[in-house]
């Protein structure tokens, strides 16, 4: 009793003390990366290994890719009633992408049309946090009213070597069953679309013709001069200008104003910075490899760059009707291919016109 | 007076600098010379190593007839799973039309359709003259003499428009793009439209036209005598003694031993093995179903005449 | 005798001074033209060895594409003309030609000569009925001197 009463006391002596709440005001909150931020490369050596044990890892790892591989989706066992129903403000997971390359298509009347190619590859749902329990770090000042509590879903994709990562990676992943994965991403669901760890996702997830929002890392073009960064028109190349070609020229004016504003366009490094392509329409769908082609060639990053896709949240080019929610299930007897009906697939007959 | 002085001496410099280094490239070639004797046996037996190899491995041969299945060589552009699905897709169109065995020098006869045209068909005729592009962008150039005004059109290989391509003269010609034929004399790539297609007999190797073409005199579209063009007949007439004195010290005569660069720019023999044995069976399957097709075309079309 | 010499040497002349754009080839300001029907204006322009020049391109970038309207300056006068046959690189499928074609025609779009003697692109029949409207020029008179289409 004389103990809380002391402790009482402390506290609100403790409060009195300017300095206290003065440095309390100053302090910032201390980074706290999501848990998932696990070290992920492990610096282990294979000199001490010897070949039995190097052929021991190696069917261990065998067994494992086995026994996941034979893991039931477990969205076999949902009961299609009691699953919750898609509305438009429903919020779905999305996939983790690789950008694999462009090549054309045609249209029905005949036009050319360049598209990208996105292989889903070995997509698993990881781990769900309701939003109750989902409380991220806040890293800028402005505080956004939530209209809705959004849950966190993580999903990875390609599996790896676990002995190339470190313990506290394949923890990660071990809850859910599955093998540690090369990219692991975060996904903001709202609640009714949940989905049990362990469930894979194809690219079916999405249908042919809707619209994605793509996220990547552009090309990366490293330090540029304003010409190339910001499409400046430099300077001549004759007329008796000397060593200003490309050049920005003028940074400022005089006066009131004599100094470089802040956002002045300059040189500086370019690319491999996160960006949105919003509203990209699926042309066709691959069920077999999975693979996603989409209309365009403006998704950021090279061949081989990893992307995200989302549904789109551009309000013309959302979907109008349900989705496969949460998510497509595998199907043994899906078609190898869908297309959108403005594609002419390359096994039919040749276009022809007719005579008005 | 001083500054033709001036120009006068930096065209010396220059034309030192050049002797200079003509000078380095000739005692640089003397090294060279020297180790020519081992050198050669090598490389011969590297060529009769690979007629081997493309004795022995008839998928090699394919290369040449149907180059747009080979991915591009840049490594920035490469993935396996793009290079299959694009295949398949490739091999789907040819089992719709038939894309013959055609190179650059062919004569074909392209028949498209065209919303714009009056019969909502168009045919064209002409000279191949380049070929470029793979996978489903292969494209080539038709050129063709109509009226006494030359003209070119360029086709997507693939394009579901194309409704058929026929070859009516299938040969080969000494150079690999025939880009000169725009500044040759027009009856070079003069070809009527109702031409009747050459069937060669079965199992001849395609014939390599020799002709050599005379060119207009200039001005040219471009340097054509820095070219190394074997098909062109007259291009001597036509330089002066500056023209050939620049050819001279443009010429890159190192760049065939290149060999980092030829590997940049093809796509090497065990990669292509992969290509061609997983393409080959289902072009030879077209290849028969087209013939055996043919033959019953044959064979049916006298009917209706009769009855 | 002398004076078809002058004129030769005034043509190596202007013809040096003036180009279209070496690798583009397009169709800029007095870039000169070949005209292809046989309008009186033309055929002896192009016999004098006096091809007309551009001096107006009537679209936005001032460059002249497949069925644009030019005017051109043709042995003193101004004279319109739709250009129909292009050097430069043209899309799949679209002829590309050896020279930059013209045919002249007056303010209502009936062309001045009454045919044409080279081959003229079957997509210039969809461009030239988008370009026609109810009030404005019949540019589609021109389609009926074609005697060939590629």
């Amino acid at each position: 009793m004389a103990t809380g009463n002391l402790n009482l006391l402390r506290n609100a002596f403790s409060k009195l003390r300017i300095d206290h709440v003065f440095t309390r005001s100053l302090q910032r909150p201390r980074y706290r990366p999501p848990y998932w931020y696990a070290p992920k490369e492990s610096a282990t050596s294979d000199e001490f290994l010897t070949q039995e044990n190097k052929q021991f890892i190696e069917e261990v790892m065998q067994d494992k890719m086995q026994l996941q591989n034979s893991l039931q989706s477990p969205l076999v066992n949902i009961d299609q009633n009691e699953t919750p129903t898609w509305n438009p403000q429903t919020r779905r997971v999305g996939l983790i992408a690789r950008k694999i390359g462009n090549y054309p298509l045609w249209t029905k009347d005949g036009k050319k049309v360049l598209t990208t190619l996105l292989q889903v590859v070995d997509n698993h749902v990881i781990k769900y946090i309701p939003p109750e329990e989902f409380n991220p770090m806040k890293t800028s000042s402005v505080q956004w009213k939530e209209k809705r509590k959004l849950g966190c879903m993580l999903v990875g994709s390609e599996t790896i070597d676990p002995s190339t990562v470190t313990r506290e990676y394949c923890g990660l992943f071990s809850n859910a069953g599955m093998l540690p994965k090369r990219h692991l991403f975060r996904f903001m669901v709202s609640p009714e679309s949940y989905i049990s760890p362990g469930t894979p996702l194809y690219a079916t997830h999405f249908r042919v013709g809707d619209y994605i929002d793509v996220r990547a890392k552009t090309m990366d073009r490293g330090f540029q001069g304003v010409m190339k960064r910001w499409g400046f028109k430099g300077m001549p190349a004759s007329h008796g200008v000397t060593k200003t070609h490309r050049r920005p020229g003028n940074i400022g004016s005089g006066g009131e104003k004599a100094r470089v504003w802040p956002g002045t366009k300059m040189p500086g490094h370019m690319g491999n910075r996160w960006r949105m392509l919003r509203g990209v329409k699926i042309l066709r769908i691959n069920t077999q490899h999975n693979v996603i082609w989409t209309l365009g060639v403006a998704i950021p990053g090279e061949t081989g760059a990893t992307c995200y896709l989302f549904d789109t949240v551009l309000p013309l080019k959302k979907h109008s009707s349900s989705p496969p929610f949460p998510t497509q299930p595998l199907v043994d007897d899906l078609p190898l291919e869908y297309f959108d009906e403005s594609i002419q697939r390359f096994d039919e007959r040749s276009i022809t016109y007719e005579e008005v | 007076m001083a500054l033709a002085i001036r120009r006068s001496s930096s065209e010396v410099f220059g034309a030192a600098k050049w002797f200079i280094r003509r000078d380095c490239r000739v005692l640089s070639t003397v090294p060279e010379r020297a180790e020519e004797k081992p050198v050669t046996p090598k490389r011969e037996r590297q060529a009769v190593s690979r007629v081997r190899a493309s004795a022995r491995n008839p998928n090699l041969g394919l290369r040449h007839a149907y180059p747009e299945f080979l991915p591009d060589p840049n490594p920035k552009w490469r993935n396996s799973l793009r290079e299959k699905l694009e295949r398949s897709d490739m091999l789907k169109r040819r089992s719709q039309i038939d894309i013959p065995e055609f190179y650059v020098g062919s004569i074909l006869a392209v028949t498209i359709a065209d919303p714009h045209a009056q019969g909502k068909t168009n045919r064209f005729v002409g000279i191949c003259i380049e070929r470029k592009g793979c996978g489903l962008r292969a494209e080539f150039t038709l050129r063709n003499v109509v009226d006494h005004q030359g003209v070119e059109v360029r086709y997507d290989l693939y394009d579901p428009t194309v409704q058929s391509i026929q070859v009516l003269r299938l040969e080969k010609r000494l150079d690999d793009k025939l880009l000169y034929l725009r500044d040759a004399l027009p009856e070079y790539s003069t070809f009527s439209f109702d031409m009747d297609p050459e069937i060669l007999p079965e199992g001849t190797p395609v014939p390599v036209n020799p002709v050599q073409v005379k060119l207009k005199p200039r001005p040219w579209l471009e340097r054509w005598e820095r070219q190394e063009l074997k098909g062109v007949a007259n291009i001597e007439e036509h330089l002066k003694e500056k023209d050939r004195v620049r050819r001279e010290l443009r010429a890159t005569p190192w760049e065939k031993y290149d060999l980092m660069k030829q590997y940049r720019k093809t796509i090497p023999i065990e990669d292509q093995n992969d290509i061609w044995a997983e393409v080959n069976h289902q072009l030879r399957q077209l290849q028969l179903t087209r013939k055996t097709s043919a033959r019953k075309r044959t064979f049916t079309t006298p009917k209706p005449q009769l009855g | 005798m002398f004076k078809s010499l002058i004129t030769k040497l005034n043509c190596v002349q202007t013809s040096r001074t003036f180009h279209t754009t070496a690798c583009l080839n397009e169709v800029r300001l007095l870039s000169r033209l070949r005209v292809v029907d046989n309008s009186e204006i033309g055929k002896r322009a192009m016999a004098e060895g006096k091809p007309p020049k551009v001096i107006c391109v009537y679209n936005k970038k001032h460059v002249g594409y497949i069925g644009d309207r030019v005017m051109v300056a043709i042995k003193g006068q101004k004279k319109k003309g739709i250009l129909v046959g292009l050097k430069q690189k043209q899309n799949v499928k679209v002829p590309k030609f050896d020279s930059n074609n013209v045919v002249l025609i007056d303010d209502n779009g009936t062309p001045l000569g009454n045919r044409i003697h080279v081959p003229i692109p079957t997509i210039l029949r969809t461009i030239l009925k988008e370009k026609t409207h109810s009030k404005g020029a019949d540019y589609t008179k021109l389609l009926g001197i074609a005697t060939r289409f590629v």
